[in-house]
């Protein structure tokens, strides 16, 4: 894992950000400078609606080493309660009792870490209301 | 003035077996598939003025020198460019090479896709490299792999169109079928519907054995301009590129309307049906990128072989075997001839001159007029879809 990429990140990875413009008035994620939909940079930063519902899932075995610790999990497509959609893992919950349309909410957690000793990545995941 | 460039041929294929081969590194494959090439063409190497390299991951080491190297073996001192698009990187590399000819800039150049993926024996590594194909902030470290998103995919399609696990199990075992043909592919076995269907799953409903493998290969081609041909009239075998398109998607599957049409190759495919003015119906034979199950049924709705939500049972009933309706990857597509990334992309075009030739041997496709290819990077951020014809055919 690369330290200056985990520091420049973990505003918007840790609070779950976006992006409202002041010109187009449309909502997008995730952060950027520019809105994709009108291109001005006259954009604020927003903060991610905390519940949604799913819209697509799966399960994942076999993933990376930094996030083997973690696996099996569950990942799915939530749109949140704002229209804004992202990819997310569905956690504390059995695949088999996963359906479209569960309602979720975001909790903070760790996504990936390096070995016993390195470093630890954080970000949302969901869990069931 | 004409819209469209130069009128550019193939006239040389050079492949290596595809397989893992721990006895031997990129250059090594790279300058097999590269020599098969220019003796294929019977050219004076001198003639060919640049090389355009696809690779996504050469070797373990620093990434272009394999380029360079290979080069060297192969007695040439030319400009090279070293293409990357994922696992279209292939592909990427022949559209530069072919804008290079079209564009008059050069009249004879090389087209190598390598790739050596054995190198990387470490559980979960292919993943991370698969992880730059997708988006790589917000869907990979968010905890997604290319496989997953492509499970996402399949339970829309299953979901949407009510296409059944025994539909999707048909695309590897009508693959695995043809593969058995081809002396370059990895595995030349037919597998049986039942082990697809037993597996384990990996990403559900994504089984163990539904995946192209991550192997080694190279291949390559010689392109040249029309007016090369026109200076050496004792080159046979030549087969003209009629369009070569490309095009894109968003990113990441969340920023997507709908996640059961791949928006780049319907795009893609547009622009190279309406370039030759021929429809989807005048296609005999085309090598699609079947990396899962369904990508293959994706891309055979897409491309406009068959109705949106008709490609399972379409496969299913065995329309897209050799010489039924459309001949799909007659070679055995990525699933059985393997994936090394940056070679699939050229290893594909190799098969639909082949075919065109008329080389094709036991899998050899009856009566064709036209074949195509389509490669595609990740999820389908990039597709690139080209139409070959007939030797006297012209653009």
């Amino acid at each position: 894992m690369e330290p200056p990429k985990i520091w420049r990140e973990k505003r918007q990875k840790y609070l779950a950000l976006g992006i409202s413009c002041k010109k187009c008035g449309k909502r997008s994620f995730p952060l950027s400078e520019y809105c994709p939909y009108c291109g001005t940079n006259d954009v604020e930063e927003y903060r991610l609606a905390e519940t949604g519902k799913i819209l697509y899932f799966t399960n994942v075995s076999m993933t990376s080493d930094e996030m083997a610790f973690n696996a099996p999990y569950c990942l799915g497509i939530i749109e949140l309660n704002d229209g804004i959609k992202v990819t997310g893992q569905i956690i504390d919950c059995d695949y088999k009792d996963l359906r479209k349309g569960m309602e979720v909410k975001m909790v903070f957690r760790i996504l990936a870490r390096d070995g016993h000793e390195g470093l630890i990545k954080y970000g949302f995941k969901f869990t069931s209301m | 003035m004409r819209m469209n460039g130069r009128n550019v041929f193939v006239i040389g294929t050079g492949l290596t077996k595809f397989g893992e081969f721990y006895d031997r590194d990129s250059t090594s494959l790279a300058t097999e598939a590269l020599n098969a090439a220019i003796n294929d063409a019977k050219i004076d190497r001198s003639s060919i003025k640049s090389a355009y390299f696809g690779s996504m991951t050469s070797n373990s080491s620093p990434h272009s020198v394999f380029s360079s190297k290979c080069l060297r073996e192969c007695n040439m001192s030319i400009p090279y460019t070293r293409v990357e698009a994922g696992n279209a990187s292939g592909a990427a590399a022949f559209h530069q090479a072919y804008i290079s000819l079209a564009s008059g800039i050069y009249d004879c150049v090389a087209v190598i896709g390598s790739e050596k993926l054995s190198d990387f024996v470490k559980n979960g590594t292919i993943e991370k490299i698969l992880g730059s194909t997708i988006d790589y902030q917000w869907e990979y470290e968010i905890g997604a792999t290319l496989t997953s998103l492509y499970a996402l995919i399949t339970k829309a399609h299953m979901r949407e169109f009510h296409t059944t696990m025994e539909q999707l199990a048909s695309v590897p075992v009508k693959n695995h079928k043809n593969g058995k043909e081809n002396p370059h592919a990895q595995f030349r076995r037919e597998i049986p519907l039942d082990r697809f269907l037993s597996a384990k799953r990996i990403s559900d409903p994504i089984g163990r054995f539904d995946l192209a493998t991550h192997c080694d290969g190279s291949s390559a081609l010689i392109l040249v301009s029309e007016e090369y041909l026109e200076r050496n009239s004792e080159i046979k075998n030549k087969i003209p590129i009629l369009s070569s398109e490309h095009s894109t998607d968003v990113l990441a599957l969340h920023h997507r309307e709908s996640l059961t049409q791949i928006k780049s190759t319907v795009t893609a495919a547009k622009k190279a049906f309406a370039k030759v003015g021929i429809e989807p119906t005048d296609i005999a034979v085309a090598e699609v990128h079947d990396a899962f199950p369904i990508s293959e049924i994706l891309a055979i709705e897409d491309l406009g072989f068959f109705e949106k939500g008709e490609g399972g049972n379409a496969t299913e009933a065995g329309l897209t075997q050799l010489n039924n309706k459309i001949s799909i990857n007659p070679s055995g597509g990525l699933k059985a001839r393997g994936d090394p990334f940056g070679a699939t992309g050229i290893a594909q075009i190799v098969e639909i001159v082949e075919q065109l030739r008329g080389r094709a041997d036991k899998r050899q496709v009856s009566e064709i007029e036209y074949g195509l290819t389509h490669n595609i990077m990740g999820t389908g951020v990039l597709a690139y879809v080209n139409i070959f014809g007939q030797e006297e055919m012209k653009q």
